[in-house]
């Protein structure tokens, strides 16, 4: 079943003076459990794909449903109710509230989303252990190393139960050890969870782990291939 | 937890934080330091007035305040004194006989507004005996004592004991002259009432003007400055409506006006110091939120509404704010207690302070009532101080406040 589909989808800056299309008419189907990696390189596109797809732009033509919703028809406010419950997001820099500690942030997000104090706090325990982070959630993101803080952030954007996550060059900043980590973890999660990952990434390593990979290139989608070989 | 973000926030940038803070409790220390020195001067002139010449309550009959005319005395003074003496709100009164004339020496002239008093009922309602600073109150001179302040005996150059010229007119128009001799010499802290008043015995003064037994005033104070108003009512009720019954901010109207004026210039002093200090919060919110756009971006991402953005940043000024006027008031309430025990010496300025009507010591005094006004004046500079950055921080679109 297709939580993502976008239909003929444009993002045209400038329209009335020279068109720039940052997207050109983009129809793309993505399926709950993929592990997919969106590649390109610089001004592709693919940052514009990501944006839209995780409700933070929105297309000059055509239609993005998630999960059936017409993100055009949201207001803003239900929109960012919407990314609340609906959209994991991982970015380069880890993004993480410097005044929080590890097990924090992770609840924060679900205070968001009004969740028990039980709740959240279990499950804020529960993902960070997942992420092999269990003897250091009282510590703040400045005592933690960058593969450990992303790793934060993937808990983070897990914790409110999204239908997908979005990282957006998840790997960028990380050494080799900690990106193998991180993407280990990601891939767990993947296969035993049913956990949609999308990536937006120029890093080999993790295109080698995806096992679709959408290629983009001057706002269109150039090639989108299956990687039969990776479970 | 949006109210722990706020507050941890605040020490992130802990050296500016302590600027604004420091600002923030320097500038309400001295603006309400200012304030306490304020209140006591005026206090303080309004309890010279009231101790030395007002008292709480004055009776004249209608027509006398006008220009003083002697024939304008209290009409059956005994009815209007049982009538005093039942209420038991009021604590001691005394008659007076008053009289405008010149003082005469060999060495020059002084124009006076003559009390004949009671001397001992007089102690009950001022403080003029203890404001003797040379010779005795009515005590030593038994023939037509005199007392008078010390700046009319450097006018005449007279000393205690010296003799001096009273020229007045009695009752049928005659001008009268009579010698005196100064029994004591008094010193309050108004060089004005000190420079137009002198005191005689009330029996010698109306014994000169022919009218035994005339009173012209009764002043009257009250067992609560509260009671003021009632007591009023209740005497004009139970008097006749020939009498002009006024509370001692009615006899000197300029001293209500204080009184009242300096609550207001207090909170409007505050108010500009304050609404100066909140340009500085402003402008440290304002980099707080220039310095945070992508983590704000961030948080609207993963799906933080714009009313807790709001919020987090409110309180984040509220903190800053409220920490630096904590620190304000307790510095400031330590110093007005302990300026207010010890007094502030303003000898230099003296003179001017004389002529104010108000010793060289001012004691500065604030009520608790003013500190919790003085909170909520902060908090609400706070919020003031607040809204542009929130705003500003609630314009910022994700997408563009994420990739920078």
């Amino acid at each position: 079943m297709s939580i993502i589909q976008l239909n003929n989808v444009s993002k045209i800056y400038n329209p009335d003076t020279i068109p720039v299309y940052a997207l050109n008419k983009v129809n793309l189907e993505i399926e709950e459990g993929e592990f997919t990696a969106i590649v390109g390189p610089s001004g592709s596109g693919k940052t514009t794909l990501l944006n839209m797809l995780g409700g933070l732009d929105l297309p000059s033509e055509g239609k993005i449903l998630i999960n059936q919703t017409d993100l055009q028809s949201l207001s803003s406010k239900q929109l960012i109710d919407f990314r609340l419950h609906n959209i994991g997001f991982v970015f380069q820099d880890y993004s993480l509230l410097p005044v929080l500690t590890a097990k924090e942030n992770v609840e924060f997000i679900m205070q968001l989303q009004n969740r028990s104090k039980s709740e959240y706090e279990k499950r804020a325990m529960e993902l960070l252990k997942e992420v092999g982070l269990g003897e250091r959630m009282h510590n703040r993101p400045s005592k933690l190393s960058g593969g450990q803080q992303q790793r934060v952030a993937v808990a983070r954007a897990l914790a409110p139960k999204p239908k997908f996550i979005l990282a957006d060059e998840p790997t960028a900043n990380l050494d080799s050890k900690s990106t193998n980590d991180l993407l280990d973890i990601m891939k767990k999660m993947n296969k035993e969870s049913n956990i949609t990952f999308i990536f937006a990434t120029h890093d080999q390593r993790v295109i080698d782990k995806a096992r679709r990979v959408i290629t983009i290139d001057d706002g269109a989608i150039v090639k989108d291939k299956i990687n039969t070989a990776i479970a | 937890m949006i109210a722990a973000i706020s507050w941890r926030n605040v020490w992130r940038t802990r050296l500016r934080s302590l600027v604004i803070i420091m600002a923030i409790a320097i500038g309400l220390t001295g603006g309400v330091l200012s304030v306490g020195v304020f209140n006591g001067l005026a206090e303080q002139k309004m309890r010279t007035a009231i101790d030395t010449q007002t008292a709480h309550i004055q009776i004249h009959q209608k027509g006398f305040t006008d220009d003083y005319d002697i024939h304008y005395f209290l009409k059956n003074p005994d009815n209007i004194l049982s009538v005093i003496e039942m209420d038991n709100r009021i604590k001691a009164y005394s008659t007076r006989t008053i009289s405008e004339l010149m003082i005469r020496t060999a060495n020059g002239s002084a124009g006076v507004q003559l009390l004949g008093i009671n001397p001992e009922a007089e102690k009950s309602i001022s403080t003029i005996w203890e404001s003797v600073v040379d010779g005795a109150y009515f005590e030593g001179i038994k023939r037509n004592p005199i007392l008078i302040s010390q700046k009319t005996a450097d006018k005449l150059k007279v000393r205690v004991k010296s003799k001096i010229i009273l020229s007045l007119l009695d009752t049928d128009g005659n001008a009268v002259d009579a010698g005196f001799r100064v029994v004591g010499i008094f010193k309050t802290s108004s060089s004005m009432f000190d420079e137009a008043t002198a005191f005689v015995r009330q029996e010698d003064l109306q014994r000169l003007t022919l009218m035994e037994g005339v009173n012209h005033e009764i002043a009257i104070k009250v067992n609560d400055p509260e009671e003021v108003t009632p007591v009023i009512a209740d005497l004009k009720s139970n008097l006749s409506e020939d009498l002009q019954i006024e509370s001692w901010k009615e006899v000197q109207p300029e001293l209500a006006y204080i009184s009242d004026m300096t609550g207001q210039m207090n909170f409007l002093f505050l108010g500009i110091i304050l609404f100066a200090l909140a340009f500085g919060i402003l402008n440290t919110m304002l980099m707080a939120i220039f310095e945070r756009v992508k983590e704000i971006g961030v948080l609207m991402a993963v799906g933080m509404n714009k009313m807790k953005i709001f919020l987090m940043i409110v309180f984040e000024t509220i903190f800053l704010a409220l920490i630096g006027g904590f620190i304000g008031i307790i510095i400031s309430a330590s110093l007005i207690i302990w300026l207010g025990n010890q007094g502030i010496n303003l000898s230099v300025v003296g003179e001017g302070l004389a002529a104010y009507g108000v010793g060289q010591i001012i004691y500065p005094q604030l009520s608790g009532a003013f500190y919790l006004q003085l909170i909520l004046m902060v908090f609400f500079t706070a919020l003031f101080s607040s809204i542009y950055p929130a705003i500003k921080a609630l314009k910022l679109k994700p997408i563009e406040a994420i990739h920078g």
